[in-house]
């Protein structure tokens, strides 16, 4: 029953994300973990189950936000795509690679989400500091999340 | 691998063509209903997690203030630790304070000159034969000087001093297999030879038969020694053995006057000695 886990995970993930922006923020920064959570499917897990989980990794995020419904839903589709295309010819599961991955997706669907705010609500959401330390935390965060999960998949048999 | 390949391709832009579609028509009652029921999904964070909030929203605060307690109990553990060393050094220097005063009161009846030394080594090999007193002949101490102990309230010879060395001196105490010491007992009524056994308890021997000696009896050094001065408590009659039918003298076991196995300041009584005793 993987698709049992898969919505097990999904929401794990919500509420540790909500618990940990609500209760360990520092000055309303906080690390991603639905963005990792979401990097970690598009990692580990084949293509269909990756995309189809950040769609709605994505689709938690908008409905967490006031704005753009669907946003960051386009935004993790297209990232899990991508990451699918690219694992192919490089090795993400090693750390380091996820946190330059981590890294550059997190400015890539800042951005992106900002250009589409702009471009679709006229709405400037991104914060500056925001933009400048969630990078670093999500890097931090995706090894943590991606090594949980394998844990998950090799103890369950999961993704 | 191309199926797979081509069901990534297909997931990709449905799931985009589905964003896209929220995005782009978010009035439209579709992407309403979509939404409201995708919304669930926020159900066990949002509803059950403000209701067990109240639990979880101190979890970092509670976290910290743990580790902060702990580190705290350490510091205070360590300082009890201190304290309770200072309380021990405290209590061992207000014995000593106690001792030494009653010591001091009790040197104003030692009726000689002399010098105080403490005991600062003892041979576990040689409990009662010797210890180290961390005077020597910098301070005036000289070969033979009578060494006098205290313990609670009393006086007694403890022993003779027989190497002096520029620091301190080792003393010959009156327990060991070696020491003789010539006593008598009250008011010079006989003599007799204290001879140590390398334990607590000395022999006095040659007593001549048909003496008033008797157990409980307090001794002292003779007037018919050189080596020490006369009327020094020596020690209490502990047992009086009898005469054996082949000697015409008697003999008792005698306890020192002072312990001799807990010295810790002893009284080195300065007073000329003949010169041909001078060695040792």
């Amino acid at each position: 029953m993987p698709f049992i886990w898969d919505a097990v995970v999904y929401l794990l993930a919500g509420i540790l994300h909500w618990w940990w922006t609500a209760n360990l923020s520092f000055f309303g920064v906080a690390p991603n973990l639905i963005f990792a959570a979401a990097l970690t499917y598009a990692i580990m897990a084949r293509p269909l189950r990756a995309i189809t989980m950040c769609f709605f990794f994505g689709v938690y995020l908008d409905l967490l936000g006031s704005s753009l419904f669907g946003a960051y839903a386009l935004i993790y589709t297209v990232m899990a795509y991508g990451v699918h295309l690219v694992k192919r010819n490089i090795d993400l599961v090693a750390p380091f690679a996820q946190i330059v991955a981590a890294m550059i997706l997190t400015v890539a669907t800042m951005a992106c989400y900002q250009t589409l705010s702009l471009a679709l609500a006229k709405i400037n959401p991104l914060q500056l500091k925001a933009f400048l330390v969630e990078p670093f935390l999500n890097a931090l965060a995706a090894p943590v999340m991606f090594s949980v999960l394998a844990q998950f998949r090799k103890r369950l048999d999961l993704l | 691998m191309n199926r797979e390949k081509d069901i990534a391709n297909y997931a990709a832009i449905f799931f985009a063509a589905v964003s896209l579609f929220f995005l782009l028509f978010p009035s439209v009652r579709l992407a309403q209903t979509a939404r409201i029921l995708l919304s669930y999904s926020l159900y066990p964070s949002l509803h059950y997690g403000a209701d067990y909030e109240h639990f979880v929203r101190n979890v970092p605060g509670n976290i910290i203030a743990i580790l902060r307690t702990d580190q705290e109990n350490r510091v205070l553990r360590d300082r009890i630790k201190e304290l309770e060393i200072s309380a021990g050094a405290a209590e061992s220097l207000r014995e000593e304070n106690r001792r030494l005063s009653a010591e001091m009161k009790l040197s104003g009846e030692v009726p000689f000159r002399g010098i105080w030394a403490r005991v600062v080594n003892k041979n576990t090999q040689d409990w009662y034969g010797s210890v180290f007193i961390n005077k020597g002949e910098r301070d005036g101490i000289e070969l033979n000087s009578t060494v006098i102990g205290f313990e609670d309230g009393r006086f007694g010879l403890a022993g003779r001093v027989y190497e002096v060395y520029p620091y301190f001196s080792k003393v010959l105490l009156i327990t060991n297999g070696v020491s003789a010491v010539i006593c008598s007992g009250p008011g010079g009524g006989f003599e007799g030879l204290a001879e140590g056994r390398g334990t607590w308890m000395m022999k006095v021997n040659y007593v001549p038969e048909g003496s008033d000696i008797s157990e409980g009896m307090q001794l002292f050094t003779s007037p018919g020694g050189v080596l020490f001065p006369q009327g020094l408590p020596l020690g209490r009659v502990q047992k009086v053995h009898p005469k054996e039918s082949f000697m015409n003298f008697i003999s008792a076991d005698v306890a020192p006057a002072v312990d001799l196995g807990s010295l810790r300041e002893v009284y080195v009584v300065k007073r000329p000695l003949p010169s041909d005793i001078g060695e040792r």
